[in-house]
This record gives structure tokens, sequence and C-alpha cells, in this order.
């Protein structure tokens, strides 16, 4: 269940390249777009391949989030599990991802039978 | 029992062969699990025994079998059944997986022990019945009862198969899944794993959460610190043992929170994390408020139709209604009612418009994009793509509405409150149609909170959205956006429900009186509801008797009792209120929810009490005006109209600026009785407590002169000649204040100060006109501003008063100073003194004192004594003063009269009081005064000026001896000679010589411009000096005016006249000393020189 990409290594952000963050609308990590083109979102990467040079690392990932979380432990964290981040690498994520994700990305997870959690809040409403 | 069993129990076991393999297998197993359990072990000996009983060989077996239900069912059918061999032979198959099965996920025998027990309480029937079946092991009927009553068990232990086949399907499934699908699915929230959060709900065994202050604004750059500071760490001794780093940087500004077991932990992983203050402590975040702290709201979602605000610029504060979202959600495409200066730029000149926008300074009012004005001043800057669209200076015009991309961070979307009549503006579609799209209104509407609460226990709302829609009830209690409400109708009705603000509105019913509570321009109209639409509601305005439409959330019903309590309560009948920065307005009647009003201008009004901008509250009692005579009025005085009215009269109730209010008891009507009128258009008829209508202001009361004596004879006497003020440009010398001494040029003046830009320092300064010396040009002297603005004049007049004077003097020789300052001089002198010395009588008194006690009792001398000290002055009237000048002055009468300008004073002066009317009331007013008071001044100077210069003046000047100090002497001498004055003259010079430099500087001078005068001269010294010389100038000239004018009779004259004024004491004085005598001897006396 851990990460399936053990491989990623969280790399520190420079506080001048922090206007570049965004943040990936399905899973929530925080990341410059630059690292979403070059190595795709390291929770999402196979079913949203964000490094194919298509405008779908734009599309699904949003500059409007708020409230970080750098994440050392998700199995052990509760904030991870609160937020159903548990499952994913450790690293940055956002507490709440502003934007829609796109048609086709939601087809993509469909087709992997994936829920996806909307990160902007809308789920407060369900409770 | 259970001990004692178990014992059995081992002993058993250990005899017991006759187990097959399986149950060998499955024993220790079964053991070992229940090993736990002491109960279990009960449960199953009791069982156990109660079983097996019938038959030895079973008992043994169920024994050592334990009461498992199987065992039971193997048992009894082996006993049962030795014919079915068959049967069993399957059973016996099946047993061991089944009892694996079982055994592993099935347990227990909860169950069955319940069903044991039961049979233990009917034990002996059923080993009879059990006896009875054994003994007739053949009775199939029998057996399948017996078995039938065990049929629950058989159906349990298939329904455990049952499921046990499905999971290990699921199983089956999930790895085929998690072989072929790879395991991302899970990672990314597979349907199957979302849980409910309210299953995630923090429990004691997750790790705590720390709050710790960090710098405002940092919070994010410290998360990211603190997760490269946990990689570098990791794998290293030192690795950090926390968990996780959270910041809410938008919500709980200056912290961040830091999830771990330990709270060392914490501690160890900020230490040296810049920004971050672990020191100064930390807070445990309580586990029930853990999921608050990651509550993420999600906004109000925008979407076309919604109403938001343009934060900046141009359009700053508009509305602007979304008419597409771009997918990103970041750019909205909104349209606006635009704001274009079409006039500007008429030129052309300038194609991007960009600079007019940042140059203008008034922001054209928004009206829709005319084609036929753009088209008038600006056609090449527009073009037209399609019908009603037009491009136009940059921008796009879609039907008269400015349409335009903007960035999400450019506009207000939350809070936007739109006002009806801002929407209105959105309505007229270009088809010409009003729609209102109160869809997209009520969006708008939904999110925004108010700063009043909409809702209020008593209202009657009604849901109209969500599962309870259609409620109507009571608001008992609101708290945040929750109202909680009494059903009042339906199937629910009594009972009480939640319901959030959103899905609400208030409901009326047509009929109501209702009250518009805010959010619209229509605030506090009362009116009652005429029609209902949705969220709409109109009612038929009380006030206006117009039918106004507005939202139903801003309404209220309006009580019928103790409605006027709030706003209308706040005013009174006759208060005086502000309407805006320049109209004030009187209440005439209040309304229940309004109030009318008359306004300055005389016209008549209903508002809300809303619009009043201010009540101003009852002036002090003493404010004060002048009426049509000069006389002051103040409230309560009863005045009549005398000009441009109708010869109204009546008590005045307010004054504010030059305007009245008046209260009529005749003049009933719709104004209340109340009219206003300007104060110069009215007169006094009585004034209130009797105090007397003087037919001239009471100048003692005036606040310049209790303030500053001789306030009135200063600065503000110098008549400013039109054009441009003859100081600017010319080489001054400061003679007071902090830059004393310094040289400059007047760069500007204003009436009392100018700018003076200093030689010595790179600096302007703003300094009162009074403390200015300016240089003469030819002589080098230095004059006071006075004598600089008006010294021909000055002259001129002393020329007459001197001459007065002078006639005495100049005769005598010293006349030029007794001319010149005769007049001033002499007849403050010798008025002063003389009556002083009179009066003083006192004089014998003592000198100062003596004076001015002797002045105070004389008056006049007080007078001057005040004169010369400001209290003293003051309270003594500077009229008095002014006898004594005036008597010396009045030679200067012509002057006065003639300079005089001021009719009321004068008016005043004479009315009220002669003396002072002459003299200085007048003079002191006006210029002649002044010259007068000047004069004295210059006297003073004259006095040094002739030290300095004149002998003659000496002669003159002696008296004053102007020795201050010797003064005294030499005024005695002189006075005394004269008369017992002397010590006055010296006392009153003392006391004024103060006064006098003061007054030279300032303007206190005038008042005690009379007294000051002579003291002036005397102690004045200083200022005399420069003085002085002008004086001296003034006076030479004066001199021959004086001769010439025949100053003696205009001395004696004014002499005598004191004298008569003055009589009795003066008289006295004088008239021994009288002013030739006097002058004459003092002139002697004092100068000998001058003679």
């Amino acid at each position: 269940m851990s990460s399936a990409n053990p491989d990623y290594k969280w790399r520190p952000v420079p506080t001048n390249h922090f206007r570049y963050l965004r943040a990936c609308m399905v899973c929530a990590v925080v990341l410059t777009l630059d690292e979403f083109t070059r190595k795709g979102c390291p929770n999402c990467h196979p079913v949203l391949d964000y490094t194919t040079g298509s405008d779908l690392a734009q599309m699904c990932t949003s500059p409007i989030y708020e409230g970080c979380i750098s994440i050392d432990k998700p199995t052990e964290s509760w904030i991870a599990k609160w937020l159903r981040l548990d499952k994913y690498v450790p690293g940055v994520y956002a507490t709440k991802v502003v934007g829609d994700l796109p048609e086709d990305a939601l087809d993509y997870l469909n087709a992997e039978n994936i829920e996806y959690i909307p990160r902007d809040g809308s789920e407060n409403n369900l409770e | 029992m259970s001990n004692i069993r178990d014992a059995n129990l081992h002993s058993d076991e250990e005899d017991d062969d006759d187990f097959g393999e399986e149950e060998e297998d499955t024993r220790p197993e079964k053991r070992q699990r229940r090993a736990p359990s002491d109960d279990e072990d009960e449960e199953e000996e009791d069982e156990d025994e109660d079983a097996p009983k019938p038959s030895g060989r079973d008992k043994s077996r169920n024994k050592s079998n334990g009461a498992n239900e199987d065992d039971e069912i193997e048992d009894l059918e082996d006993e049962d059944d030795d014919e079915d061999e068959d049967d069993d032979e399957d059973e016996d198959d099946e047993g061991p997986r089944r009892r694996r099965g079982q055994r592993r996920a099935h347990n227990p025998f909860l169950d069955t022990m319940a069903e044991v027990d039961e049979d233990d309480e009917v034990d002996d029937e059923e080993d009879d019945e059990m006896e009875a079946d054994f003994i007739a092991p053949g009775d199939d009927d029998e057996a399948l009862r017996h078995r039938a009553g065990d049929d629950r068990l058989h159906r349990q232990l298939d329904r455990q198969n049952q499921a046990d086949f499905a999971e290990d399907l699921e199983k089956v499934a999930a790895d085929i899944r998690d072989r072929h699908g790879g395991r991302r699915g899970h990672r990314l929230g597979d349907a199957s794993t979302v849980t409910p959060k309210r299953l995630l709900l923090p429990s004691v065994n997750d790790p705590s959460i720390w709050g710790v202050k960090c710098k405002p604004g940092k919070e994010k750059e410290a998360v990211f610190t603190i997760m490269k500071k946990v990689q570098d760490m990791k794998g290293t001794r030192n690795a950090l043992n926390i968990i996780s780093v959270l910041e809410r940087g938008q919500s709980m500004q200056g912290f961040i929170y830091v999830e771990a077991r330990r709270q060392a932990d914490v501690l160890n992983a900020l230490t040296n994390i810049p920004n971050v203050y672990a020191r100064s402590g930390m807070i445990l975040v309580p586990v029930d408020e853990m999921p608050d702290l990651l509550r993420v709201q999600k906004k109000a979602e925008i979407t076309p139709g919604t109403f938001v605000r343009f934060k900046r610029g141009k359009y700053q504060g508009d509305l602007a209604q979304v008419v597409d979202v771009e997918q990103s959600g970041q750019i909205l495409n909104i349209r606006a009612v635009p704001r274009i200066d079409y006039g500007a730029r008429d030129d052309g000149s300038d194609p991007t418009g960009k600079r007019k926008r940042s140059v203008g300074t008034v922001r054209p009012p928004q009206r829709l994009f005319s084609e036929a004005e753009a088209r008038k001043y600006h056609e090449r800057d527009l073009t037209s793509s399609r019908r009603g669209i037009f491009n136009f200076q940059g921008e796009t015009y879609e039907g008269g509405y400015l349409v335009k991309d903007v960035r999400v961070t450019a506009l207000q979307l939350e809070n936007v409150n739109p006002k009806l009549e801002e929407v209105t503006k959105f309505a007229s579609t270009g088809d010409g149609n009003e729609s209102l799209d109160l869809q997209a209104l009520s969006q708008s509407l939904k999110a925004s909170t108010d700063k009043y609460a909409p809702y209020q226990p008593g209202d009657m709302v009604e849901v109209y959205s969500g599962e309870q829609a259609g409620m109507v009830g009571k608001v008992t209690r609101v708290r945040a956006d929750i109202v909680s409400m009494n059903v009042q109708e339906g199937p629910l009705k009594g009972k009480d429900i939640d319901v959030p603000f959103k899905g609400l509105r208030k409901r009326f019913k047509e009929g109501d009186h209702v009250k518009v509570m805010g959010g619209s321009r229509y605030r506090d109209e009362v009116g009652m509801v005429v029609k209902i639409v949705d969220d709409r509601v109109t009612f038929l305005s009380d006030l206006s008797m117009g039918e106004i439409t507005v939202f139903s959330r801003d309404l209220r019903e309006a009580s019928d009792s103790g409605g006027m309590g709030t706003a209308a309560g706040k005013y009174d009948l006759w208060d005086l209120i502000q309407l805006n920065a320049t109209t004030v307005a009187c209440v005439i009647k209040i309304d229940r929810e309004s109030l009318k009003v008359l306004d300055q201008e005389g016209a008549t009004r209903t508002i809300l009490p809303s619009q009043v901008a201010a009540k101003i509250p009852p002036r002090r009692k003493d404010a004060v005006a002048t009426d049509r005579n000069g006389s002051d009025i103040r409230v309560e005085d009863t005045v009549k109209e005398i000009a441009g009215g109708e010869n109204r009269s009546g008590v005045i109730h307010h004054l504010y600026r030059g305007f009245a209010f008046i209260h009529s008891k005749e003049l009933q009507g719709e104004t209340g009785g109340i009219f206003v009128a300007r104060t110069n258009n009215l007169a006094t008829m009585i004034a209130k407590g009797g105090r007397v209508a003087s037919s001239g202001p009471d100048l003692s009361k005036m606040p310049e002169m209790s303030k500053k004596p001789g306030g009135n004879m200063a600065p503000p006497i110098i008549p400013r000649q039109g054009g441009r003020d003859r100081i600017i440009g010319q080489t001054v010398h400061v003679r007071q204040g902090p830059y004393k001494g310094l040289l400059g040029i007047v760069k500007d003046a204003t009436d009392t100060t100018a700018r003076i830009e200093l030689h010595s320092k790179n600096k302007t300064i703003t300094i009162e006109k009074m403390r200015l010396g300016f240089k003469e040009v030819g002589t080098g002297r230095i004059l006071s501003y006075a004598e600089f603005v008006q010294p021909k004049k000055g002259f001129g007049d002393r020329g007459g008063s001197g001459s007065s004077y002078g006639s005495g003097n100049s005769s005598a020789g010293g006349n030029s100073w007794s001319g010149g300052r005769t007049p001033a001089g002499s007849s403050a002198w010798g008025g002063s003194r003389t009556p002083a010395g009179a009066h003083g009588g006192s004089g014998g008194g003592g000198r100062t004192p003596a004076w001015a006690g002797g002045a105070g009792d004389g008056g006049r001398t007080p007078a001057w004594a005040s004169g010369s000290k400001t209290p003293a002055y003051g309270a003594n009237d500077g009229s008095r003063t002014s006898d004594p000048y005036r008597d010396g002055s009045r030679t200067s009468n012509p002057y006065r009269d003639g300079s005089r300008t001021s009719d009321p004073y004068r008016g005043d002066n004479d009315g009220s009081r002669t003396s002072y009317g002459q003299p200085v009331g007048a003079s002191g007013g006006r210029t002649p005064a002044w010259n007068p008071g000047n004069r004295t001044p210059h006297y003073g100077s004259g006095e040094p000026g002739p030290r300095d210069s004149g002998t003659a003046w000496d002669s003159g000047s002696k008296t004053p001896a102007r020795s201050l100090s010797s003064v005294n002497d030499q005024w005695n001498d002189s006075y005394g000679n004269t008369s017992s004055t002397t010590a006055r003259t010296p006392a009153g010079y003392n006391a004024t010589s103060p006064e006098f430099s003061g007054g030279y500087t300032a303007a206190t001078p005038g008042a005690s411009g009379l007294s000051a005068p002579t003291p002036g001269g005397l102690s004045a010294p200083t200022p005399p000096v420069s003085a002085p010389t002008p004086r001296a100038n003034v006076w030479d000239a004066p001199t021959p005016g004086g001769p010439t004018t025949a100053a003696t009779p205009g001395a004696s004259g004014g002499d005598t006249r004191r004298y008569y004024d003055a009589p009795t004491p003066q008289a006295g004085g004088y008239s021994s000393a009288k002013t030739p005598g006097a002058w004459g001897n003092d002139d002697e006396d004092d100068a000998p020189g001058y003679n």
C-alpha cells in the first residue's frame, strides 16, 4: 500500500521558486510546475501523465491552494489520514486546492476506478 | 466447579484414544485458542457434560472433543444413526474441514452455550428424552425431530461457509486487481478505500499536534525549511521524529503546527529553523479541535451570472456581473456599466487612453455605452465588429456594457452584497426587456454576510430550499448563520428546527407594515406590503407614498409600538441637526419614522433619521451673533425681523453661523412656529435675562478683548490696503520669537502673517507681521509693522492730534513731542496720570499700585493700569483707559471720525462710552485708535527718540523720562509737581511698560494702546528704539502739524474734555495740572533741556 513510486525523493524548493508552486488537484501534492512536467506527479503519475508535454499538467494542477503540509511519515500521520494523503509519498501537500479537474482527467481516473476527492473544500458539504 | 471439571476433563482426555487424526490436529489449536479465556473453557465443559452423558463412549469423546456444535452434531448422529453409515462417513469426511473452518472463523460457543444452558434448566427431562432416544435409536422421527432442533446450527454453519467463500473470492479478486491493476489505484483513492470522514476522527492513538508561533507570512517557508531539515537528517543519528508540519497561513497567520508523538521531537525539529519561535512556547491542539484545524471552506463558487465587485482601478467598487468563467477559474469574463469620459482628450493625441485615466481626478459617472457619443468625439477609436458590439479605446462594449476579462484576483468575490438599485442596472438587456436574474442575484447574496443580523428572534421565516422547503416558522434563536425556528404550520407544527441562512427568507404578508433594515438605499423606509414576488417585496412607502421594491431579507416587520424609539427617537423637536457639510436644519416635526426639518434656507423637507449626518449639540449659551444694529444677540433673545422678512418676531432657538432659528408664538402652521432668518436681518427686542440691549457690542465681553487686551487696537486694526501687500519683498528683521534677531526677506504675506525667507538660514518661516521690524529706507531705522504700513497717515493724524497737543507743547517747543506724543502721550499721560493722580488721590497711595488701585477705583486710571496690564485692562475697560487717552487723543477725534471706518464702532462708542468711543474705542478699533496706540508706543519711542535725537522730545520724552526706572522719579517729579500724580505715573508707567513692550511687539498694545502707549514709551525702550525713531519722525511731523493745527487747543480741549468727561478726579487733578500747565510742567520738569 505504500508508495508505488519509492524512488521519488522530495526536493527542497528555494523560496524564490515558491511562486511556481502548484498543487495537484487530485492528490494535492505541491511541486513546481517544472517538476510536474518533468517527472510527473509522484502519486498520480501513470494515471495522469503530466510529462507528455500536453497541457495536462497545467490543467490538473492549480496555483491557487492553501495550507501547506509537509508530511514525512504519511502512514503515521493523522493529518495525512484525515486528508487522505496517507498512501501518498512523503512531501509537501496542500489542504485546499482550488480548481476544477478537466473532464478528460476525470475520465482517466474513472477508467482506473479511482474516486476523485475534490480538494477545494466541497467535501465538507458531504458530511 | 469449573476447576473440578477441568481436572476431570484433563484426566478424561488423557484416557481418550478414540480421536480421529483431524481431531488430534485440531485440538491443540483449539486449546491454544481457548487458552486465554476461562469462560470459554467453562462453557465448553458445561456442554461437554451435558451432551455426552447418555453414553460412556460418547461422553469420553465429547469431553475430549470439547463441545463444539459440530462435535455434538456428529456425536448425536453417530449415536443416532448407526445405520446411516454412509451419512456418517460423509459427515466425517466433511467434518475436519468444517471444523477447521468453523473454529477458525466462527467462534464460539456463546450461542451454543446459551442453548445448552437452557437445556440445563430442563436437565432431567432432557436426559430422559435423550435416553429415550438412545433407547430407541431406530426411531427416525425422533431423530429427525432432534435434527430439526439442530438445524439452526447447520444453517449458521452454511452461512458462515458462504461468507468465508465470498471473502475468499473477494480476496482473490483483490489479489488479481493488485497484480494486474497495479497498486496506485489504492493510492489515488480507490472507491473502495474512501472512508467516511467521521471514521477518521482523531483518537488518542494518533499523534498530537502542537501549534508553534512563527513569523507571520513566513509559514510556508518554514514548512518547506522543516521538510528539508527532516530530509537532511534522515538516516543520521539525529533523525527528526516529527510526522508532519502544517501551515494555515490564510486562516491562522503566525502559527505552524507540528504533528509528532512527543513534544521533545517538535522542539528538536524546530531548533534553528528561522522565523519559527519554538521556544516561546507551543500549544497542544486538543484532539477535538484537530479536524477544525484542517477544515477547508469552499469559496463561493463563481458561476456566470453572479455579481462581483472591482477591487481597484477606475471601476473600483463597481458591481460587475460574471458572464463567463475561464476554465482555469482564474479569469472571469465580466460585464459592467462603463464609465467613459467621452469628452476627455479631445485632441485625440493619446491613443492609449491610459494617461487620461491616471490623471483624471473625477471619475466619470456610470452610463451605458453610447455609440453616438463615442462616434462624435473619437470616431477613430471606434470599431464595430457586430451589431451592438463595439470596440472603443481598447475596450469592448456589448449592448452598452463593458465586457472584459479580469483576473479573479482583481475582483472581490465575497460579500459583494449587491444592492437592488445597482443590480437593476444590469437588468435591462439588449432587447429592451427588463429581466432581473433573481437566481444569480440570490446567489451573490447568499454568501454575503451582513453586518446586521438579517434574522432576529420573532421574525417569520420561510424555508425555500432544502429538505424542509416550505416550512414556515418563527425565529427563536440565531447563531452564526443558523436559525432555529419554531415551525408554525404543517405537520411539524410546534417542532423546533435549525436551518441555515441560505435556505431561508423572511415571510411577509400583504398588508404587513414593514421597515427596511439595511442593504439598500431605502434604509429606514416604512410602508405597507402590497406585493410579494419570491424574494422581492414591494411596499408602499409611508413617506414618499411611492412603491419600493426590496429584498425580503432587508425588511423587518415594523412594530407598531416603539418603532420610533430607535431612529427618530434620537432627535427631539427643535433639535438642530446637520444634514450635510453646508446645511443645517431644525427639526420641526417628528413622525414615526421620519423627521420634518426646516433647513437654513427656510425650506422644509422630510427626511429619514438615517439621513441626518449629525446632531448639533446645543451651542454654548454664550454663542453670540450680531444683529443688524450691531448688538449682540444670543440664544433665547427675543428678536424681530427687520429686513427682508415679514416682521416676524420670536425667540431665538439656535444660532448657527449667520442664521438664527427663531420660534415665533404667533407663527404657527406648517413649520411649527419656527422660522429661519439671517442674523443681520434681525433686531434685538428683548435680551434674555435683562442683559442690557446696548446699542453697541459689549466689548468687554468680546472674546478677543478678554483674551488679549488691546487686541482690538492691534494688528487687526491695520487696514489692509488693497493689492499686493507692501511688505512683500522687504527686508525685515525678526523682533520676537525663536528667530528673533534674524534678517530675512518677506516672500509672502497674509493679513496677519508673513512668510520670511531668512538670510542666515536656508529656511522660510511664517511669522506674525507684528513681530517684524522693517527697515526704513533711507534712514535705516527699524519700524514696526504698523508704522511701516501706515506711516503717513499716522502722521497726519498725529499731526492732528499732535497739533492739539502740540499746540500746547509745540509752543513750548517741547511741542513736537508733546504734540506727537502728547496727544497720545500727553493725553494718556495727562489723562491717565492726572486722573490717576487725581483719582489717585490714590496716587498718594503709592505708585503703581496706587495707580492701579486708583485707576481701578477711578475707573479710568485703572483702566490705565489695566491697560497696561492685560488683565487689568480687560477688567477695566479699555475704554477707560481710553478716556484718558481719548482726551488726549481726542484731538485725534477728528481723526478718528474721519478715519474710523467703523461706524458701528463709533456708534457704539458713542452710545456706550463716550470717552471710550471717542478715543480709543473708536480709535482703538480703528486706525486712529491705532495711531494713538501707536503713538503711545511711539510715544514711548518718541521718548527714547528724544534721547536719541529730539531735544524737544526729550522734554516730551523726559516725562516718560522715560526712564522707566527713573521715570518714576522723574515722573513723580514732573507729576508730582503737577500733582501727586507722580507716583502714579510711574506706577502707571511701570505697569505699562511691560505691556508696552508687549504691546509693541504684540497686538496688545492696542488696548494698552491707550494705556500702553505711555508705558510703552517708558518701558518699551527696546521697541522704543525701533519705534522711537519713527516716532521721532512722526513726531516731528506731527509737531509741525500740531502747531499748525494749534495743538494746544486740541490738547487743551482734549484735556479739558477729559476733565469734563472724567471730571472730578481728572478735572481736579488736571485742572490744576491741566494739560498745558501740566505739560508745561512736565516738560519743564523733565526736560529742561527741552525747554
